[in-house]
């Protein structure tokens, strides 16, 4: 048994097996290089945001559907990796978990801002995935604390920005009233913008806070008409109660212009106000389905897709595919790895990039929020949202 | 009762586990959950964190409405002044997380007695209103408290042992898994003892309670402060598991949860407030896998997220119809037909 080893018998029994071990390691890292491009979503599909969610589902699938037609990204396939949430934090925590436990996740896609910030040191700790949702919590929008994620539009403050911007232009030292719900969505861009507010030469005539969706608002209605606005702004809502308060300021001869920002704006819910709707006014940051703007083929390419109406939450979930993929595109074609770091800078370092006319105007991303939107009025007889601005971009 | 466990004293009487084969089987399945880290993926060890969570919450809940029979819908409130208890004191002060939990359940403890108060005067459907009172002062509260972050609420660093950081589903499984296994036990020892026994009392009758020298002030608010320790203790053990907690975290709804669970389960029953947990949190789970291991083809997902939610809501409906004692009853029915087996109950 006391063999002597030859140099043979050295190169046979440890460099080949190493070498056979190397060609097997880079093809398995040539297999790892090729793999799916995974999007894994927290998707309310259920619950009481389903009416987005559904949209937001409708709208990644066709993004990611596109983007492989086309040949993917590198020639890798995109993968969309949906699970339903029913609107709760901790199932939404849960589908992460599943998702990310069965697929080698790159991107994500969160449906609340309570998710946003539970998952936020789990991304934090991994460093493997960038992750935008449907949250435009001002909070979210500080790339020192949330260095892994980005919102799909303005935040709220910058929503509340662009529309007292307009304001101030259209009617300058105007009084305006903040209505907002008694909820952490409610609230998010109160206190800046009262700030900014003034900063513009507007005046704060009154803050109402109610419940979120209430029904009865006589009394606030009252203390509305007392500061007998020029602009209401409601924030925090769906719908319920802003027809309500619409259809009473009218009774009670108020002439203030009403306004909402990005849940309320969606074609279908404003025009669910019936006619009290004509002249509802809002900031929206991509174009409604319908709109035939000849620098917008996305939206060409969307209606052949779909000839049927598609939400704006479905606008939102098709561009934040596309940011998403964008950044892993970018990253990727910079030979860098996949990681949240990578991909953040990647997104940063988008610049007058053509969103094939989602939104109206090239963007840049130079924090964690595209500070871009547009004023729609609403036209009742046409039964469709229609421009009142040219686009703001906040610096 | 089983055939030949015959007790001849007192200790015996009273055993928890009175039997070899119970004491085996309760041995192994410590040893399943001590094992369970080591090859559960992190979501499953993530659900079975949020279980534990809600095991301990349901049990403190069921020595409230279960035992002592005074129904609360305040559980997510108190769980609620746990979670801000340990989010400021971890925040704040850096302070042990083990002092923290200590503390949240004490904190939730004080507001169980200040809500508890009422149940003196008023009961059932009435008390039931009066404590969901506790819902909204305590979202008043974290909202408008200086300290508790407003409506963004706090962001809670992870529980640290000796420098190691809980920040992962398999640490803070182990800070998790064994305060509840200690909390289940603590609440089915309880009802060894005279105070136990006194809430049975009230629960049955507590007019005759009184008269059999019971006080009820005293124990009533026992109970409240008991069940509110628990769920603070929860809501600590939450705060830890989440690391985010927010005025909106601890909404009515999960109250109605706890109470769900508890009524599913089996009421006065601690196995009860366990399996009770357990089906409430894993059952749309289940559905969710179940529904992915169907062979349809295309976007489904659409179509098949509401029916999971009334497939959850009918097993719920058709558990109260068929089973109205709860999980814990058909568990023993089980456990008696291999007793008996081959004979017939």
């Amino acid at each position: 048994m006391n063999r002597k080893l030859s140099l043979s018998g050295l190169v046979r029994r440890l460099v080949l097996p190493m070498s056979l071990a190397a060609v097997a390691a880079s093809g398995a890292a040539l297999a790892q290089s090729k793999e799916d491009i995974v999007i894994g979503g927290s998707i309310p599909m259920s619950g009481v945001f389903a009416f987005a969610g559904v949209g937001i589902h409708a709208g990644m699938g066709d993004y990611v559907k596109m983007l492989n037609d086309a040949g993917g990204i590198e020639g890798r396939k995109v993968r969309y990796v949906p699970e339903d949430t029913a609107y709760k934090v901790d199932v939404s925590v849960a589908a992460f978990k599943k998702i990310t436990s069965q697929n080698n996740v790159n991107l994500y896609y969160g449906d609340s801002t309570g998710f946003s910030k539970t998952i936020n040191p789990e991304l934090e700790r991994a460093g493997n995935i960038l992750m935008t949702g449907a949250s435009f919590a001002t909070e979210i929008n500080d790339p020192e604390k949330f260095p892994s994620q980005f919102l799909v539009g303005p935040d709220y403050t910058e929503m509340f920005g662009i529309l007292l911007n307009y304001i101030a232009k259209e009617k300058p030292g105007a009084k305006v009233a903040f209505v907002f719900s008694d909820s952490e969505f409610g609230r998010d861009p109160i206190d800046e913008s009262r700030a900014l507010a003034k900063s513009l030469g507007l005046t704060v005539a009154t803050e109402i806070m109610t419940p979120a969706g209430s029904v009865d608002v006589s009394t606030e209605v009252l203390k509305l008409r007392r500061a007998n606005p020029d602009y209401t702004i409601f924030h925090g809502y769906i719908l319920a109660p802003i027809p309500e308060f619409i259809s009473q300021g009218k009774q009670m001869g108020l002439k203030s212009r009403y306004m909402g920002t990005f849940w309320t704006m969606d074609n279908s819910t404003v025009m669910r106000m019936g006619e009290d709707a004509d002249g509802f006014m809002g900031v929206m940051p991509f174009r409604y389905y319908y709109d035939d703007a000849k620098d917008a083929p996305m939206l060409d390419k969307i209606r052949a897709m779909r000839p049927e109406y598609q939400s704006t939450a479905y606008t939102q979930g098709f561009l934040a595919a596309m940011l998403l993929t964008e950044a892993a595109k970018r990253t990727l074609a910079a030979g860098k790895e996949l990681t949240g770091v990578n991909m953040k800078a990647a997104l940063n370092s988008i610049e007058n990039f053509d969103t094939g006319g989602l939104i109206g105007v090239p963007i840049t991303i130079k924090g964690n929020s595209l500070p871009v939107g547009r004023i729609y009025r609403a036209d009742y007889s046409q039964k469709k949202m229609v421009p009142a601005s040219d686009w703001i971009v906040l610096d | 009762m089983r055939i030949g466990t015959a007790r001849q004293d007192y200790i015996t009487d009273e055993a928890l586990f009175d039997t070899t084969t119970q004491r085996v089987w309760m041995a192994v399945f410590l040893a399943v959950l001590v094992a369970y880290p080591f090859v559960a993926n992190d979501y499953w060890l993530y659900l079975a964190c949020l279980v534990a969570i809600h095991v301990a919450s349901a049990t403190g809940l069921n020595i409230l409405t279960g035992y002592t029979g005074l129904v609360s819908l305040g559980q997510a409130a108190f769980m609620g002044l746990g979670a801000y208890t340990v989010a400021v004191l971890e925040t704040r002060y850096g302070t042990p997380f083990l002092f923290n939990l200590f503390a949240g359940g004490v904190v939730a403890m004080v507001g169980g007695i200040i809500v508890g108060v009422p149940s003196l005067r008023v009961k059932g459907l009435y008390l039931a209103i009066a404590t969901i009172a506790a819902s909204f002062i305590a979202h008043f509260l974290f909202v408008n408290l200086g300290f508790t972050g407003g409506t963004g609420g706090l962001s809670v660093p992870p529980a640290t042992v000796f420098g190691l950081a809980l920040d992962t589903s398999f640490r803070i499984y182990w800070l998790i898994m064994p305060v509840t296994i200690l909390m289940v036990l603590g609440a089915a020892n309880l009802f060894r003892t005279r105070v136990g026994r006194a809430f049975i009392a009230i629960r049955d009758r507590d007019i005759s309670a009184e008269v059999l020298g019971i006080p009820l002030l005293r124990y009533k608010l026992l109970s409240f402060a008991l069940s509110s320790f628990y769920a603070g203790v929860a809501g600590g053990l939450w705060a830890y598991f989440f690391r985010v907690v927010t005025p909106e975290s601890f909404p009515l709804l999960l109250s109605i949860f706890f109470l769900a669970a508890i009524i599913v389960g089996g009421m006065g029953s601690i196995l009860g407030a366990i399996l009770g947990a357990i089906f409430m949190t894993m059952v749309p789970e289940v559905l969710r896998l179940v529904v992915g291991w169907l062979p349809i083809e295309g976007d489904t997902l659409q179509y098949v997220a509401p029916v999971r939610t009334i497939v959850f809501g009918l097993l719920i409906i058709l558990f109260l119809i068929f089973e109205p004692h709860g999980l814990a009853e058909v568990w023993r029915r089980i456990r008696r037909f291999f007793h008996l087996w081959p004979f017939r109950t």
